[in-house]
């Protein structure tokens, strides 16, 4: 019976949709099953030195960034996040939206900037030292630690999950709270018992991109002199010139990641999080008072405070004191070069995140869900592993569409593809997939099947189908996934370094060129104009999701 | 290196298929590739004319994959431009990714001329057999011979010291010697040095190790590491700040880096410098640890004429005593003018080491530093 039923429903289904989501899936999936192959690479004399020296010190300086980061960004996500939604206090309506804004910043230069900051010459000893005659003995303030490194990744990443935990709770979660509300739960119990299970799936959507970022950062480790699996990557490429046992090591560390994504999925399974009601009503905040009114105030300034004002502030100081000498008359093309490679990259992201987890909701198996995990895998590797797959492959695709070329007139040999900001972009959408799959996941998630499904039964296609009925309730997800991407996109860096065409520059790399020259206060121009571009389009969509 | 190209196959198999779908399927992602490609800077088209033999004296390109990113260099390719009309076309990036996209563009790579900031790594970029000598008697005048590939693969652009600091108020000159010292228990506990990780102090740690032999080097690196006085960390900068700071009483850094905080724009990275001496360690012996930012002419270049013309523009004392001023390194002609603060360090003697072992035993390096525990 089965046997008979699908060819006629596979025949159905492949329409132009399926077309697209296949070639979509083959541009993202080349590059990372080529940074897979490493697996199967013989190992050599120096993959051995690395598991013997190198290995396990790393895997533990990665587990506890992971586990301490992940632990106090959720924490500080999700409180957050109910504060802001479940109650009314001072400044609520300030918060609600300024502490989304930490994205914007690069969790580098941030780490640069705490730990100028901090440091010796920074504002704070020198204040002390000069207005005070106070000299702080070294080591008080000790930043560069791994500490250090999780104090910042954390502030710079809980937005993620304080965003997602937020749109969800505002949207979802309001006939459940007052229920439980009306029923006498007490606040504490309200959140563990309710606000807790009923977000899950938006936390862990948060959770997960902290982890990933985590774990794919070199930046921020590299520089406080934290080891980690990252770290160990460049170290087996830059000093032992190893490339291939680099890519071992890059694509063992996206096994484990996939193998992450599969146990949460695992763990999510047997609850189903889509809501009926899908235009349900706001959850009215309850107020606070007294003490309690200014301790929800006193933790969001806090907070708000060490992960943008300060950091923001003295980038404004520096970029006041270097401005004349850094300003060039290039800064537009940078910044158009920016907004273009963000702008694309982000587009396509979405186009291919709608098509594959629409594939994934009409084809519910094993085999797509392990495809579209596998999809989402780049975001959990150091970006210039990405870029080598993408080169790879891009190179290929010269070589063999040289015969091509040839007929259009280029001389013998020409790279075309490879030279085209074509593979920047590309790299882009690999890298970043899955911000976009993961916001359009969670949105298809709170959707009932059934309101496609009735679509289809009464006749509308496929694409009526998803203009008419589930564009309109992806709205909220879409914004999300856009504004999570595109700040990505603007924030990086190692895939730009190594996939641009000549004479290709972005804020981004500008900054770079100073912050890795030790020369932090010459990138502060660069990076506040980084910064404005993230907080723009963060503050585009909160205006867009209002309205 | 063509082995690499076997798992490729199966890739370019799968890709064949996706591209047939794509060709029958919506022009969708066909169409965002292009659209992305014609903001492109000129590539291939363009390129053709100036491989023509005729030399034309303006005109054409150079394209260059560097490791440097300093403001000096762009304004040097400005001046070069208008004074040759020849556009100079630029990727920065890391050295080794450079290297790695190079190796993977193979003979089609567009690069004329790669840049960097370390004999080693030129070196490495030779023995993967992607560089070509270069033939130019400007060059040869300009460069020492000592400070070029034997085989003129390569020829260094400028130099940068990696000298002993120490705490004025503290430490006396006279305490210092040579870099052997700094492993004797004299200094446990007083010295900073930024990670091993950093690719100064694997060419360090590779020289000595062709220097004083393996052994020797990994038992100075032992007893250096166990000198530290604090986990390394930061940049080299940071260990001139743990210095006046009172962390350490010497640091190990880059000359060029000293030039830097002396010229910050920042009051107090301008009174480190002022706390700090800068001594050359090794003078009765072995000499100074030198490293090199050089340059290395593509064996695929299609702008070759144009690539020479940049060096030898590179390398004359106007660009030399440019790039010096604004950069602390040493120029490589000796007819370029030294900023002031150079100068009043003095002459020195360098190790007298082939720039070509800092590749070749970088890897030794490495493991070395894993092997003792210098993080």
């Amino acid at each position: 019976m089965k046997k008979s039923l699908l060819p006629r429903s596979a025949r159905r289904q492949i329409n132009g949709w399926t077309m697209a989501s296949v070639i979509g899936a083959a541009v993202v999936l080349l590059p990372i099953l080529y940074v897979l192959t490493g697996l199967f690479r013989p190992a050599n004399e120096n993959w051995d030195k690395v598991k013997q020296f190198l290995l396990t010190d790393y895997i533990l300086g990665s587990a506890k960034l992971v586990i301490f980061t992940g632990f106090f960004a959720t924490f500080i996500g999700v409180v957050l996040a109910w504060l802001v939604v479940g109650y009314s206090f001072p400044l609520r309506r300030f918060y609600k939206w300024a502490l989304v804004l930490p994205l914007a910043m690069p969790p580098y230069i941030a780490a640069y900037t705490y730990s100028s900051m901090t440091g010796y010459t920074g504002v704070i000893q020198a204040t002390l030292r000069n207005r005070f005659d106070l000299v702080l003995p070294p080591g008080t303030i000790d930043v560069m630690s791994d500490r250090g490194a999780i104090f910042v990744l954390t502030l710079c990443l809980f937005p993620y999950i304080f965003m997602l935990t937020r749109v969800f709770l505002e949207r979802q979660s309001a006939s459940f709270i007052e229920n439980a509300r009306l029923l006498g739960h007490k606040p504490l119990s309200v959140f563990f018992r309710v606000v807790l299970p009923l977000a899950r799936p938006a936390i862990m959507a948060g959770v997960m991109l902290v982890l990933f970022e985590v774990l794919s950062d070199f930046g921020v480790a590299n520089y406080f002199g934290v080891q980690t699996v990252s770290t160990a990557i460049f170290q087996t490429w830059f000093g032992m010139y190893d490339v291939q046992s680099a890519m071992k090591l890059a694509a063992w560390l996206m096994v484990a990641v996939l193998g992450l994504f599969m146990l949460e999925r695992l763990l999510r399974r047997s609850r189903r999080y889509a809501s009926p009601t899908s235009r349900s009503n706001p959850l009215k905040p309850q107020p606070l008072k007294g003490i309690a009114a200014w301790g929800a105030t006193l933790f969001c300034t806090l907070v708000f405070l060490l992960a943008f004002f300060f950091p923001i502030a003295q980038l404004v100081v520096w970029a006041i004191e270097t401005g004349g000498t850094v300003w060039r008359s290039d800064f537009l093309d940078l910044t158009v070069n920016t907004l273009k490679g963000a702008g694309l990259g982000t587009a396509i992201v979405l186009l291919i995140a709608i098509l594959s987890s629409r594939a994934a909701r009409m084809f519910d198996s094993p085999f797509m869900q392990a495809l579209t995990r596998l999809l989402s895998a780049g975001y959990a590797v150091p970006g210039a592993i990405v870029a080598i797959g993408v080169l790879a492959v891009f190179i290929a695709l010269d070589e063999w569409l040289a015969p091509f070329y040839g007929m259009l007139g280029k001389e013998e040999g020409a790279l075309v593809l490879s030279l085209s900001l074509a593979m920047l972009i590309t790299g882009y959408v690999i890298r970043f997939m899955a911000t976009g799959y993961g916001a359009l996941e969670a949105g298809y998630e709170k959707m009932p099947k059934a309101y496609s499904e009735a679509s289809r039964t009464l006749g509308r296609s496929s694409l009526a189908t998803f203009f008419r009925v589930e564009l309109p309730l992806l709205r909220g997800s879409l914004l999300s996934g856009f504004v999570l991407t595109f700040v990505e996109v603007v924030k990086e860096l190692p895939l730009t370094m190594l996939l641009r065409p000549f004479n290709y520059d972005t804020l981004s790399t500008r900054a770079y060129q100073y912050a890795t020259d030790e020369r932090v206060f010459d990138a502060a121009l660069p990076s506040l104009f980084l910064v404005l571009i993230g907080l723009i389009s963060v503050l585009f969509i909160l205006k867009a999701e209002r309205s | 290196m063509f082995t690499k190209r076997s798992p490729l196959t199966l890739v370019v198999s799968l890709m064949t298929a996706a591209t047939l779908l794509a060709g029958c399927g919506a022009g969708n992602a066909g169409q965002n590739n292009t659209g992305a490609a014609t903001p492109a800077p000129s590539t291939a088209p363009s390129t053709a004319p100036s491989t023509s033999p005729e030399p034309a004296k303006s005109g054409g390109e150079v394209n260059i994959y560097t490791a440097r990113h300093y403001d000096v260099d762009k304004e040097l390719h400005a001046a070069f431009t208008e004074q040759t009309g020849i556009k100079v076309n630029v990727v920065e990036g890391k050295a080794p990714e450079l290297i790695e996209r190079m190796k993977r563009e193979g003979a089609s790579t567009p690069a004329d001329l790669f840049i960097t900031v370390d004999g080693g790594i030129l070196n490495s970029a030779k023995t993967e057999q992607l560089l070509q000598p270069i033939a130019s008697e400007v060059i040869d005048k300009q460069v020492p011979a000592d400070l070029r590939d034997k085989d003129n693969n390569w020829i260094g652009l400028s130099s940068r010291a990696r000298v002993i600091i120490y705490a004025k108020d503290r430490v006396k000159p006279e305490q210092l010697s040579t870099y052997e010292d700094l492993a004797t228990d004299k200094w446990k506990g007083k010295i900073a040095v930024r990670s091993s990780e950093n690719l100064y102090n694997q060419s360090m740690l590779a020289s000595f190790i062709d220097v004083m032999g393996e052994k020797e080097a990994e038992a100075w690196a032992k007893g250096f590491a166990a000198n530290l006085a604090r986990k390394p960390e930061g940049g080299d900068r940071d260990q001139a700040k743990a210095v006046v700071a009172g962390v350490a009483d010497v640091a190990i850094m880059n000359t060029y880096y000293v030039g830097q905080l002396a010229a910050s724009e920042d009051a107090e990275e301008k009174k480190v410098a002022e706390q700090i001496g800068v001594f050359f360690p090794n003078q009765q012996t072995t000499g100074t640890h030198l490293n090199l930012s050089g340059a290395g002419l593509l064996k695929t270049s299609k702008n070759k004429e144009n690539a020479i013309k940049l060096l030898e523009f590179l390398t004359a004392a106007e660009a030399q005593t440019k790039i010096s001023a604004a950069n602390f390194e040493f120029p490589v002609n000796s007819e370029a003018k030294l900023p002031e603060l150079l100068t009043s360090w003095g002459t020195f003697k360098h190790q007298n080491i082939d720039f070509a072992k800092y590749g070749e035993l970088n890897p030794k390096a490495v493991e070395i530093a894993n092997k003792v525990g210098w993080e």
